[in-house]
């Protein structure tokens, strides 16, 4: 009798294990069916384009030429290593100053999608980060005096040559961006994207007797203030090719 | 999802926000502009502060009358920012018989010195090793100059000292 109950206690064990790895074989079963549709939507791919709003501003205005380049790669569904390069050439008449600010500038870091696709969309809503540097000349072409008490001479009078005209050469600029933005897929591999980005200078190289009003990239410096703000809207192509 | 976008979109209009504020495009008043030079009259033989009797300052080159800025007992002459010499004439006993006129020029090189985007530069002198050359010979008044400060960057003390 104790024997027979022994005997059932241990059928009954056995047979609930046997139940439990049925449902986990069919658990697996039913993971790696997803995971083989997922590794079909996430490769690593590469996908670069340029600025639009850079070119059109380049032929709208006369006192800008810019261009800028952008690529990311993809290496989780929702992660990508995103940078930027770009070239501006920019002259402003800003209150009593006017000069032109010309250089080059790089942005590397990372984007984050936080929007959840249907199946065979791919558009994203992105949050990003960037660390960015510039290498630029700033060239001051003409400028006011202040005098407050103007006796010789019309206080408007320009000096566009000599005294505190010319360029100041070799300048740097780090600076961080956070960006929000989206990416949109307009047909199969295309894609059209507009992100914000909001600018936090570390740290920039003085011109003599004279301030980085402008800097490439990071676009106007106001003064005793870190902050600045920019935008691009951007036309990429995935390469088709997965890594 | 909603949430997010929510919160996406503040961060548009926050970042919509800061790009237009543009605090600094404005000279505020307060900041200063070009200085004048400042002169003291020294007398040559104690040295002190006095105003000689009937005394007056006139630009040459100009009808206007010189502004009469008062800073304490030092009298402020504007420089020509176009020119590295500015004359002046200074007279003693104004009007009266024995009045005598000195012309003095003074010698100076300009340094503009950058304040900000919205007020522009201002324009600073230095004072040449001789500052002060007198024109007219014979029958002097003035005695000669003393630079006090060879930098006019500012209004806060007097630059050059007339001995008479």
């Amino acid at each position: 009798m104790k024997l027979l109950r022994t005997w059932v206690f241990c059928f009954s064990i056995l047979s609930c294990i046997q139940w439990a790895n049925g449902q986990e074989d069919k658990m697996i079963d039913a993971t790696v069916l997803d995971s083989l549709n997922k590794t079909q939507k996430i490769p690593i791919s590469l996908r670069f384009g340029v600025d639009l709003s850079r070119i059109i501003k380049t032929q709208a205005t006369p006192d800008f030429r810019g261009f800028e380049t952008v690529a990311d790669l993809r290496i989780r569904e929702n992660f990508f290593i995103a940078m930027e390069l770009g070239n501006e050439e920019v002259t402003q008449q800003s209150e009593r100053i006017n000069f032109t600010t010309q250089g080059t500038y790089y942005k590397l870091g990372f984007d984050l999608n936080m929007y959840e696709n249907w199946e065979g969309m791919d558009n994203h809503v992105l949050i990003g980060v960037r660390f960015a540097s510039s290498s630029h000349s700033q060239n001051l072409n003409s400028y006011q005096l202040l005098d407050r008490t103007p006796f010789w001479q019309d206080p408007e009078l320009v000096i566009d040559s000599g005294f505190s005209t010319g360029s100041r050469e070799s300048l740097n600029a780090f600076w961080l961006e956070f960006l929000v933005g989206f990416k949109v897929q307009i047909v199969q591999n295309v894609y059209l994207g507009l992100s914000l980005r909001l600018n936090r200078l570390i740290s920039d190289t003085i011109p003599e007797n004279f301030d980085n009003i402008y800097i490439p990239g990071f676009n106007k410096k106001t003064e005793d203030n870190k902050f600045g703000a920019g935008f691009n809207y951007t036309l990429t192509y995935r390469i088709p090719f997965r890594f | 999802m909603n949430k997010i976008i929510t919160k996406i979109i503040f961060v548009f209009i926050c970042i919509g926000i800061m790009i237009h504020c543009e605090r600094d495009d404005i000279c505020i008043s307060t900041v200063e502009g070009s200085p004048d030079m400042l002169i003291l009259m020294l007398e040559s033989k104690t040295g002190a502060r006095k105003s000689p009797s009937g005394f007056s300052v006139r630009a040459i080159g100009t009808e206007k009358t010189l502004p009469q800025k008062s800073f304490g007992d030092s009298l402020a002459l504007p420089l020509q920012i176009s020119e590295a010499v500015t004359q002046f004439e200074f007279i003693l006993n104004e009007g009266s018989e024995n009045q005598n006129i000195d012309t003095l020029q003074i010698n100076y090189q300009r340094l503009d010195e950058f304040i900000n985007r919205a007020c522009g530069y201002r324009a600073n002198f230095i004072l040449d090793q001789s500052p002060v050359i007198i024109l007219n010979s014979g029958n002097n008044w003035i005695k000669g100059a003393i630079i006090l400060k060879d930098t006019i960057s500012d209004e806060t003390a007097a630059h050059l000292g007339i001995l008479f």
